[in-house]
């Protein structure tokens, strides 16, 4: 334990945190954003009955595991953001994130969760599970139909959420698979899509580093990727509800 | 002239100054990586590899449970160190509720003073709201848990069951190590985990999983003198640690910059993700083994830089860990309070790191003030 070992030390904190000074900003192209669903009910709450109730329905993304606070969690963010974003409307957001549960397991409880809430929206947030565990695609998509069913037969809207687009999820053989199948599902029964692996993938590719969006499991979402996601999620909600308050350019700092 | 036979730490007279050292180290690296995105928290042990500063504060309470309570129980008997440990365990449970009150009473007051109702929801003390009593039965069982504090309930767990083990570990220690390298396997395997609340939730520290960090300490604390003369033929195993540590740190760099990380092939990576922290991966739990290996090869136990003055402060938090623990959880919120309102401001998270270290450190003093005067006073 000597000078060379503090130097190297030193040496390492200023190469690490040299990467960490370039932090990007949150954003995503306007195209990633359309939900590709006008979410007819949710209009008509927030139109007549100035109110929107949201049931965010998940695993540990949606619980906030990987933040180090609940505020951070994306359903959380949402409220915080909708609320903003329209003064006047009653926004509720309940999180119903379990971690670790697959598409299965999520069915099993929709209507347990979702009924009781009255939810116009129910955000989906689904897949990466599914995909760790290799749930054959059939099955998969199966279960993303009768659980879209049932949010439908309580009368809800829905925005499914893609898989996370970091180390853990992109080591996988056939995560394009399961994000392609969610897409299918979604048009097939008209659900909203929220694209979350593109939207990452574009931060990935414009050069943001996973340290700035993912904790150090390379599978969940740390503060900053919980907050982002969150915060895109919201405007591409308000487009869907809200035309005629365009959210304006989608590249906004955060 | 022939030295004498090695005796086992748990038998020397004396203070090891390495597990206040790095006791105190890991206080303060929880602190600092408790304040959200905190630029201090760059120092900390996590940006270099898989483990954090949970993995040195587990290994050193299972060194020094050994330590503490074995000489104990070889002057005393079994009966009076199994009491003392249970007296422990009560401490920390009470130190814990006191944590968990004060903890809640300070976000109570910044929520109430700040109208910021949703404060409350953040720090998860929601079902405090929702169903009161319900959730401080939880609290009391150590199921209902607010953010950040998590590592008390697991050292109170393993603490628990750790007399029926005391004989065991200095007289078969390396079965009781292979058992607890057992428990660990089939925890990951059959996803073995206590039940917390609210409902669906297990605890954040799998206390099946994390055991066997504690009883890793423990039984070094044993057979430390076993290793010593492998030191010079194990250059295998110290090639292999820094092999893994240098790994480690790639795959750490790795996330800062993606240039690196398009190097990582997918079969490897596949490998490594996801690095389980609540049931410990394997990765975790090697990468802490490889430091502690080359840590012990580099810092002897009287190595003089322990004892420079600057570094008084982080051996005297080590000393008076539970109290520093609790203190430093409890600044961890206010730190975030603060730095909410400056969400931005490197200033604000360099000050509230700085300030919260002196305040921990200040108490530490005070603390050992107080004990050495009740040694004079008896």
């Amino acid at each position: 334990m000597s000078r060379w070992t503090f130097a190297a030390a030193v040496g390492a904190v200023a190469l690490w945190s040299t990467g960490a000074g370039a932090e990007m900003q949150c954003r995503a192209s306007r195209e990633l954003l359309e939900l590709g669903n006008p979410l007819a009910i949710a209009r008509a709450a927030v139109a007549e009955e100035r109110e929107l109730r949201i049931v965010a329905m998940g695993s540990s993304s949606t619980q906030g595991y990987g933040a180090t606070n609940p505020k951070y969690s994306y359903p959380a963010q949402l409220k915080m953001k909708l609320e903003a974003a329209m003064p006047g409307i009653q926004i509720h957001v309940w999180n119903k994130g379990i971690g670790g549960q697959d598409a299965e397991e999520m069915v099993a409880r929709m209507s347990k969760d979702v009924k009781p809430e009255h939810a116009h929206i129910v955000v989906w947030q689904v897949g990466t599970n599914s995909a760790i565990r290799r749930d054959p695609l059939t099955k998969f998509a199966d279960r993303l139909r009768a659980g879209i069913d049932i949010g439908h037969s309580l009368g809800a809207n829905f925005v499914m959420m893609n898989l996370q687009y970091v180390p853990a999820v992109v080591a996988l053989p056939d995560e394009e698979e399961y994000a392609r199948v969610m897409a299918e599902v979604a048009k097939e029964k008209n659900a909203g899509l929220f694209r979350r692996f593109e939207i990452m993938r574009s931060w990935y590719n414009d050069g943001m580093p996973y340290a700035q969006f993912v904790t150090n499991d390379g599978l969940h979402l740390n503060d900053f990727g919980q907050k982002c996601i969150g915060k895109l999620l919201s405007m591409s909600i308000l487009d869907a509800v809200n035309p005629r308050r365009l959210t304006g350019a989608a590249n906004t700092s955060k | 002239m022939k030295a004498a036979a090695p005796v086992p730490p748990y038998l020397a007279p004396g203070r090891d100054l390495r597990l206040d050292f790095f006791r105190g180290l890991a206080l303060w690296f929880i602190y600092l990586d408790h304040v959200p995105n905190n630029i201090v928290s760059w120092v900390t042990v996590r940006n270099y590899g898989f483990s954090d500063a949970t993995e040195i504060f587990v290994f050193i309470s299972g060194y020094t449970a050994v330590i503490a309570y074995s000489r104990m129980m070889l002057k005393e008997g079994w009966l009076r160190a199994a009491t003392r440990i249970y007296r422990r365990v009560w401490q920390l449970y009470v130190a814990h509720i006191l944590l968990f009150v004060a903890f809640t009473a300070q976000i109570a007051y910044a929520s109430i003073a700040r109208d910021t109702p949703q404060l409350l929801e953040e720090m998860q003390l929601l079902g405090l709201g929702q169903n009161p009593y319900r959730a401080i039965f939880e609290a009391a069982l150590l199921k209902f848990r607010p953010v950040n504090l998590d590592v008390l309930p697991l050292y109170i767990v393993l603490l628990a069951a750790f007399p029926p083990l005391l004989p065991a570990i200095l007289r078969w220690p390396w079965a009781v190590l292979l058992g607890s390298i057992g428990l660990y396997a089939l925890a990951y395997r059959l996803d073995w985990n206590l039940p917390a609340y609210p409902e669906d939730k297990v605890w954040f520290f799998n206390p099946a999983a994390w055991q066997v960090v504690f009883y890793c300490g423990a039984v070094l604390a044993v057979v430390a003198p076993a290793l010593a003369p492998l030191d010079r033929r194990w250059r295998t195993v110290t090639a292999l640690a820094v092999l893994y540590l240098l790994f480690a740190s790639f795959i750490a760099l790795s996330w800062h910059y993606n240039s690196l990380e398009r190097l990582i092939p997918d079969w490897l990576a596949r490998q490594i993700y996801p690095i389980d922290k609540t049931n410990l991966d394997i990765l975790r739990f090697l990468h802490f083994l490889a430091m502690a290996w080359i840590v012990r090869l580099l810092v002897r136990p009287n190595a003089r830089f322990l004892k420079w003055p600057i570094f008084h402060p982080i051996r005297r938090c080590g000393e008076h860990s539970l109290q520093i623990f609790c203190l430093g959880t409890f600044l961890a919120v206010t730190a975030q309070i603060i730095v909410s309102r400056y969400e931005d401001s490197i200033v604000s998270q360099i000050l509230v790191s700085l300030a919260g270290l002196v305040i921990m450190s200040l108490v530490a003093y005070a603390a050992s003030w107080l004990k050495a005067q009740a040694r004079v006073a008896a």
